[in-house]
């Protein structure tokens, strides 16, 4: 059987986000292994059973010291494992000097992606595409499609996860997610959460977070009366992965920021109603598959960079503070939805998971499917002679080398 | 920085082997990979203001790649050979950057007067002259200026034992391996009854000369000096010159020839230059002071065979003392030391072996320090640098310590 590595070294939410590549990979016959961080290695089991997986040192909490005595050596062995593997296949996906190194142990010819010849990175012609299609955020792609694209023979989109289905057990609620900019206070969360709960048959609602997010947990629930925060089990930090993911199947619907529980609960069919400001932009990182709601701040200055401060004053999460925002929560009528928030439902097109106006507006629609058939073309997924030409798009996101050294994206 | 092409390329290849040698990191930019493409555009057939700018522009690009080399590498200095592709701007810009750039300008100056206009760009200038140079250097504002004669590289030019195919392909009694300029053209004329070999290029047009050319007068490679050298019983050494009417031009600077032929133990007959006096002494090298002489000198050396392992033997001991790239490296490098302030920088290293380090790696990575050649007590990012030079696919260790160098970088550890 022929192998193939995948390599993705970031965090919890974009191991779920690979799901679509794995998932064609093994499609395509391959014995799929993938390289995680070791604090992902659980994780990656419950995600991607049939994987196996190599889990080294690649983040650096929990990791006291300079790495000498637990980076390298963990590493060291990993890569040996690696290395007598005779992989196919790697698929290098973070851009990110580590990868490129980790990328060092193999032919180039084989990687796809981030790879490193003779000591200069270089970037699959198909990454630098997406990087130029980023430029444009507002119409980007789902970041699941954007590695998937890497091989061939995508498996369909809507049998990446199944339609997400109300399962009975209540309502999930993330706190935080990594960056606090993108989360809603819990000043503001809790009227939702309110309001979400008073139209759910099981009135149960579970906090879900980290270990750091028990203390956010005990102030929300201070927030509540007392007859409903009976109802109301902090998990926060007590959940390990097996734990979250048997939480998260069960509930009818999981309130969160762009987080890696959302992208789990996706993979789960549960169906998100996500919160998306600041950095967070739902066409690029938003749930995958069928069937989730999310509600998106959108500003002039949306989606902002999540490295720079906010010199406005974070003018988009004053919408989630307005009264009939929860009123729109319990009803979901338009007429409810503050000034300043969209609200979108997910499907899945030729693609991959895309995003309908359900309420608010959507300025760059247009725009987006022109740019989603571009890509289709593009990748061989339409027909150029029925959906094209583009000459605008193709202009701005077709550079010169493309075609003058001759590679096909 | 190689030259794209030229005599200064072999020289600028020998640096880089002697910094190594000495245990230094050295980053080459390979000028000559690009030369085909900038000839190619010799062959456009466009208007001549067109191919002045195409050629600029190439150049600028060279120029950018080097820059961008420097700002990952981060070298201590930049070494340049003469005619490396470097334009004002990108010389202004790692001066702004403060990169210490350095050239050794390994030309003669009355004849590539270029050096007017880059040379005041350059912190460090060395050169193989003295005379009249420094004062024209200081005139137009180059203080920093080093009198660096060109030097052998002991690992390259060694004596060899040279077998029966190639002593009949490179072996000669009389030989000459060089360009053809004028006054050595009309010497040879003069010399051809002893049976002359030449070697090297830009012989053409010369009848007389014609049928002792060797290789059709293409380019003798470094690896085939070392054999003609090794093969031959007496090799000319005349320094060039484009007066014809002067055989012996008494110029200055020794080229490098002279330490190369001495560093084999080969024999050379060479001519006076005015800065011969202190780098060899009495009896290290045979000399000729004209023509008459030269034939006449040919012809008892020939018959003398004891003699000339004699000048060889005391030639190459001699080079080997005083005449290495390995000592003129470091002669450059005492010199910007002295000249630059807080030259090197500091640079915050971590030594390898910390206490906790795994006593499971030590020995193997103790055998990859050997393989790179590192001293034993290398620090932790001179072995990264180390690694990085490497080409091709690398093994679980060296891919272990280059992932564990951005880890730190990335976590700040």
């Amino acid at each position: 059987m022929k192998r193939a590595l995948v390599v993705q070294l970031t965090r919890f939410g974009d191991l779920v986000q690979t799901k679509r590549l794995i998932l064609t990979l093994a499609g395509r016959g391959l014995e799929v292994h993938l390289c995680i961080d070791r604090s992902l290695k659980y994780l990656a089991e419950v995600l991607y059973p049939k994987c196996i997986i190599h889990a080294l040192i690649a983040h650096g909490t929990g990791i006291s010291g300079d790495g000498t005595n637990s980076t390298l050596p963990i590493n060291y062995k990993i890569f040996q494992t690696l290395k007598d593997i005779n992989f196919e296949y790697i698929y290098n996906l973070n851009f990110s000097p580590m990868n490129y190194m980790l990328g060092s142990l193999f032919d180039p010819a084989k990687i796809i992606g981030h790879k490193r010849v003779n000591g200069q990175p270089i970037r699959d012609p198909w990454i630098e595409f997406g990087f130029r299609i980023a430029t444009e955020r507002r119409n980007n792609i789902n970041i699941v499609d954007y590695w998937a694209a890497l091989s061939p023979e995508m498996i369909p989109a809507s049998e990446v996860n199944s339609r997400a289905t109300p399962k009975g057990g209540g309502i999930g609620v993330v706190m935080a997610g990594r960056e606090s900019r993108r989360s809603l206070p819990i000043e503001v969360l809790a009227p939702l959460i309110l309001a979400a709960r008073s139209v759910n048959k099981n009135k149960k609602i579970v906090l879900l977070g980290s270990n750091s997010e028990k203390d956010t947990g005990e102030k929300l629930l201070a927030k509540f009366p007392p007859s409903i925060a009976k109802n109301i089990e902090n998990l926060a930090g007590k959940t390990g992965w097996k734990d979250l993911a048997n939480t998260v199947s069960n509930l009818d619907l999981l309130m969160t920021p762009d987080t890696g529980t959302m992208h789990l609960s996706a993979h789960l069919g549960t169906p998100v109603l996500g919160f998306f400001l600041s950095s967070a932009w739902c066409f690029e990182t938003g749930p995958y598959g069928e069937g989730h709601t999310i509600i998106q701040a959108g500003f002039d200055c949306s989606p902002c960079v999540e490295s720079q401060p906010c010199y406005n004053d974070l003018k988009c999460l004053k919408p989630f503070k307005e009264q009939s925002m929860a009123r729109f929560i319990a009803t979901r009528k338009p007429d409810h939805l503050p000034q300043g928030l969209s609200v979108f439902e997910s499907t899945c097109d030729f693609l991959g998971t895309q995003y309908v106006l359900k309420a608010g507006q959507d300025i760059t629609s247009e725009r987006r499917t022109q740019l989603r058939n571009f890509i289709g073309c593009h990748l061989g997924m339409l027909d150029i002679g029925e959906y094209g030409p583009f000459p605008e798009l193709a202009e701005k996101f077709y550079k010169e080398k493309d075609w003058i050294t001759g590679s096909r994206l | 920085m190689l030259p794209l092409y030229g005599g200064s390329l072999p020289v600028g290849r020998f640096c880089v082997a002697a910094l190594k040698e000495m245990g230094h990191l050295v980053e080459t930019f390979e000028a000559p990979e690009f030369y085909d493409a900038y000839n190619a555009l010799d062959n456009l057939k466009v208007t001549s203001d067109r191919h002045q700018y195409l050629q600029n522009s190439f150049l600028q690009v060279l120029s950018q790649a080097v820059l961008a080399k420097t700002e990952t590498f981060e070298p201590d200095m930049v070494l340049s050979m003469a005619q490396a592709p470097l334009t004002h701007q990108a010389l202004k810009r790692l001066k702004r950057d403060k990169v210490v750039t350095a050239m050794w300008f390994v030309e003669d100056f009355r004849l590539f007067t270029y050096w007017q206009s880059f040379a005041p760009f350059y912190d460090i200038f060395a050169v193989i002259q003295k005379e009249h140079f420094f004062d024209k250097l200081k005139e137009i504002g180059v203080d920093n200026t080093l009198y660096l004669p060109l030097a052998a590289h002991p690992d390259f030019h060694h004596p060899l034992n040279i077998g029966v195919i190639d002593a009949r392909k490179y072996g000669a009694d009389v030989s000459f391996m060089g360009a053809g300029y004028p006054n050595r053209r009309m010497a040879f004329r003069k010399l051809i009854h002893h049976g002359l070999k030449i070697w090297g290029s830009e012989w053409e047009g010369d009848h007389v000369l014609d049928k002792y050319i060797q290789l059709g007068g293409r380019r003798v490679t470094s690896e085939e000096c070392v054999k003609i050298f090794n093969a031959t019983k007496i090799n000319l050494n005349l320094h060039s010159s484009i007066n014809v009417d002067e055989l012996v031009s008494g110029g200055d600077f020794i080229n490098p020839r002279t330490f190369e032929l001495a560093a084999c133990g080969a024999f050379q007959l060479v001519d006076r230059r005015s800065l011969m006096a202190e780098a060899f002494s009495d009896g290290e090298l045979a000399h000729f002071d004209n023509l008459e002489d030269l034939d006449e000198k040919i012809g008892y050396f020939l018959a003398h065979p004891n003699e000339r392992d004699l000048y060889a033997e005391k030639g190459r001991k001699r080079v080997l003392a005083d005449h290495t790239y390995v000592i003129r490296m470091q002669t450059l490098i005492d010199f910007t030391m002295d000249k630059i302030d807080d030259w090197p920088k500091e640079r915050t290293s971590k030594e390898l072996f910390t206490p906790d380090f795994p006593e499971e790696l030590k020995s193997e990575v103790m055998n990859l320090i050997e393989k790179l050649g590192l001293p034993l007590n290398v620090s932790f990012e001179d072995l990264v640098s180390a690694i990085r030079l490497q080409q091709g696919e690398l093994n679980p260790l060296d891919t272990a310590i280059l992932f564990l160098d951005e880890w730190k970088k990335i976590y700040k550890r």
